[in-house]
């Protein structure tokens, strides 16, 4: 009885035990998964075109700058960051100005064509670029706001709405409106409500469909490359000629691209971790 | 907490959109010297006498979409562009300015031939030239056949030289560039079907051309595996994963810059018909919405000036279409190139194909057309005769909807050139 006992004890610890290797490596497999590849990526950056043929591959970078430097120089680059950061910051702030209100409205209340409306919402998305890409850029010739940051940060918040609606409104739907109704019989109206009580609460998510929003504009190339002559986002100055470019300058150019954006997310990732319940530091 | 920042973000970029940019220059949109190192030096150095010129490469998708956008708005921003012939002859000659009374044009009178794209009048104007050759690793050589000469090889020499390769290496070093991206087409309409046929779309299901794949097939089982991956073979010939290459000269220019002593350039193989090989051919065109017309014209004739000929071929590795000196001090990839061209269409047993001509937009059908015999005949195994039986229907539907008349080698055709 006694050693029964103890087995299942025993049994049990060896379980938990096992549980956790297990854990561990499911955690470090995750790693591994994102870290790897952007580790290669950095090393052949920083190595000169011999070493980045050479086979085996090196696990140390050498610190040759060489591919960087070209990248220094190359006319527009700079000019071409800034026009994706503030197109991706415009795609961020207009698809969750549009977005979230919407998310609301399908959470709070009933309307006719609900249902419709959430279906809808996907279609954009259901349209490849390409077909779209002739008749917008004839529009926006037309229009005369062909060529500039606003107009492509229009096409890019069209692709960032759906993922804006849809995760707000399962955000708001997750929070009881019991929590607004008491702070209306406490004195605040629908507005201060919902600016006191439920933004707080919702904020982490917002941030996560920003991000969406960002990364969705940030690597957008096909519309980038139609709609913008002057003013070229970095993907579609870049990306177009990387393929075809020799490889130690893809490693480097595919840094250039990633880099920006891993700073992005880096940067409002208190925002995203809070999601989970971890205290907003 | 958050919100007044973001109020802030966003007065800030409205202030920055507002600030539109000055446009006094020409849109140079182009679909040649892509990759960033080429996009560099036309620049800086093509380009950098030319006045203001923003010159953007493009993939196809993006070029043709915004150039048609522009044309069906009726105003743009493009000023020049710079295609290959098989982007032009795709396009309405109604859209591109006539071009004749510039009084430019090739040293070659194929090429401007070409360029009218069936009109009465030069619609875009031959800019550069290239041509595909064979490169290999220096290591290969001493696996070369007795009594081959690397300059005037066979295709059963250069079957036999890859199989002892093979044989020395215990891998398969041929390398061939049948990529997504690779040229893989323009060997059987250039090189495989003129060598051994002697024509292209007359003897696209001739028996001659069964011995073609035959030997096609030959040739794969020596060749890298890995080639339905490969459409740049300098990469391979670099990392030494393909010995002996077959490519664009321009996509086998990084090697010989790299590491120029360890490789060598030589001709195309020959056949029983000869040694068969076709040009490249871009071109630059004026399309009929450009803003400020004189000064696209005036990029067009700086284009065209000796100097930039050269500056062009040190930067793309496309060759001048003008009579020009060739100065000596040329990057090792030009000399090998050039070296190779020479030999090869001064060879005796030369063979010269031109360009698919007359097809409109049904270039890209017309490649599929060899694309698809290949992936079927060596990559599926399929029997030859029915192959060739089944995609000779759709070549010939081809033909004679656009009416294409042959074009050398094959023999000249009353109308559409049939497939016999």
């Amino acid at each position: 009885m006694t050693a029964a006992t103890t087995d299942l004890v025993e049994g049990g610890a060896n379980a938990r035990k096992a549980g956790q290797y297990v854990y561990i490596a499911a955690v470090v497999l995750l790693c591994a998964w994102v870290l790897v590849p952007l580790y290669f990526l950095l090393i052949n950056t920083l190595s000169s075109p011999e070493t980045v043929n050479a086979y085996p591959k090196r696990f140390i970078p050498e610190f040759d700058l060489g591919s960087l430097t070209f990248f220094a120089n190359f006319a527009g680059i700079l000019t071409a960051l800034k026009n994706s950061v503030l197109v991706a910051g415009l795609t961020m702030i207009m698809s969750i100005t549009i977005g979230a209100p919407a998310g609301y409205a399908l959470s709070r209340f009933d309307f006719r064509g609900k249902e419709l409306f959430r279906l809808l919402v996907l279609l954009t998305r259901a349209f490849p670029l390409p077909l779209l890409a002739l008749p917008l850029a004839v529009m926006f010739i037309r229009v005369g706001i062909d060529d500039t940051i606003f107009g492509l940060a229009l096409v890019h918040t069209t692709l960032a709405i759906p993922f804006a609606v849809l995760i707000t409104f399962s955000l708001f739907s997750g929070i009881p409106i019991e929590l607004e109704e008491a702070a209306w019989t406490l004195g605040c109206n629908r507005l201060t409500a919902f600016q006191k009580v439920i933004l707080p609460l919702v904020l982490p998510g917002i941030t996560a469909s920003a991000i969406f929003a960002f990364v969705i504009s940030w690597n957008e190339v096909f519309a980038a490359a139609v709609l913008t002559i002057e003013n070229r986002t970095l993907t579609a100055f870049l990306l177009q000629n990387l393929d075809t470019s020799p490889l130690h300058l893809k490693f480097a150019g595919g840094f250039i691209l990633v880099v920006p954006a891993l700073i992005f997310i880096f940067a409002v990732r208190k925002y995203l971790f809070a999601m989970w319940g971890i205290a907003n530091r | 907490m958050l919100r007044p920042k973001l109020a802030g973000a966003v007065s800030g970029l409205a202030l920055l959109v507002s600030a539109a940019s000055a446009q006094a220059e020409v849109l140079f949109w182009s679909t040649q010297a892509k990759p960033v190192e080429e996009a560099q030096a036309m620049r800086e150095r093509v380009l950098a006498g030319a006045g203001e010129v923003d010159y953007q490469p493009n993939d196809a998708g993006p070029w043709i979409t915004r150039l048609n956008a522009e044309l069906e708005a009726g105003s743009g921003s493009i000023g020049v562009l710079g295609a290959l012939h098989g982007d032009f002859s795709a396009m309405d000659p109604e859209d591109l300015v006539n071009l004749g009374d510039l009084g430019l044009g090739s040293a070659s009178d194929t090429f401007n031939d070409l360029a009218k794209l069936g009109t009465d009048d030069l619609q875009y104007i031959p800019w550069m030239q290239a041509s595909y050759i064979m490169a290999a690793n220096k290591k290969a050589l001493e696996h070369l056949p007795d009594g081959a000469d690397i300059n005037a090889l066979t295709y059963d020499q250069l079957i036999e030289w890859s199989a002892s390769v093979m044989e020395a290496t215990g891998e398969a070093k041929f390398g061939f560039p049948a990529g997504p991206q690779g040229l893989k087409h323009r060997f059987f309409q250039g090189y495989l079907y003129p060598s051994y046929t002697n024509g292209v779309v007359r003897t696209f299901a001739s028996d001659k051309a069964v011995t073609a794949w035959e030997k096609m097939r030959e040739l794969w089982a020596v060749t890298n595996p890995g080639s339905t991956n490969f459409s740049f073979l300098q990469e391979q010939l670099l990392s030494e994963d393909v010995w002996i290459a077959f490519d664009h000269t321009s996509r086998l220019a990084g090697a010989f810059n790299e590491r120029p002593d360890d490789f060598v350039a030589f001709p195309a193989p020959a056949g029983p018909e000869g040694r068969g090989f076709m040009p490249v051919i871009a071109g630059v065109a004026i399309p009929k919405t450009a803003p400020d017309m004189d000064a696209a014209k005036a990029l067009v004739a700086h284009m065209l000036k000796p100097e930039t000929q050269i500056a062009t071929l040190r930067a793309t590795n496309f060759f001048p279409v003008v009579d020009v000196a060739l100065p000596d001090d040329l990057p090792p990839s030009v000399q090998a190139a050039g070296a190779a061209v020479a030999t090869m269409s001064a060879s005796a047993d030369a063979n010269p194909g031109l360009l698919p001509a007359g097809l409109g937009d049904k270039g890209g059908e017309f490649n599929r057309v060899f694309v698809d015999t290949f992936e079927r005949i060596v990559l599926a195994g399929q029997p030859i005769e029915a192959v060739l039986d089944d995609q000779k229907k759709t070549l010939a539907r081809i033909m004679d909807e656009t009416g294409a008349p042959c074009w050398a080698p094959d023999a000249p055709s009353e109308g559409a050139c049939p497939v016999e």
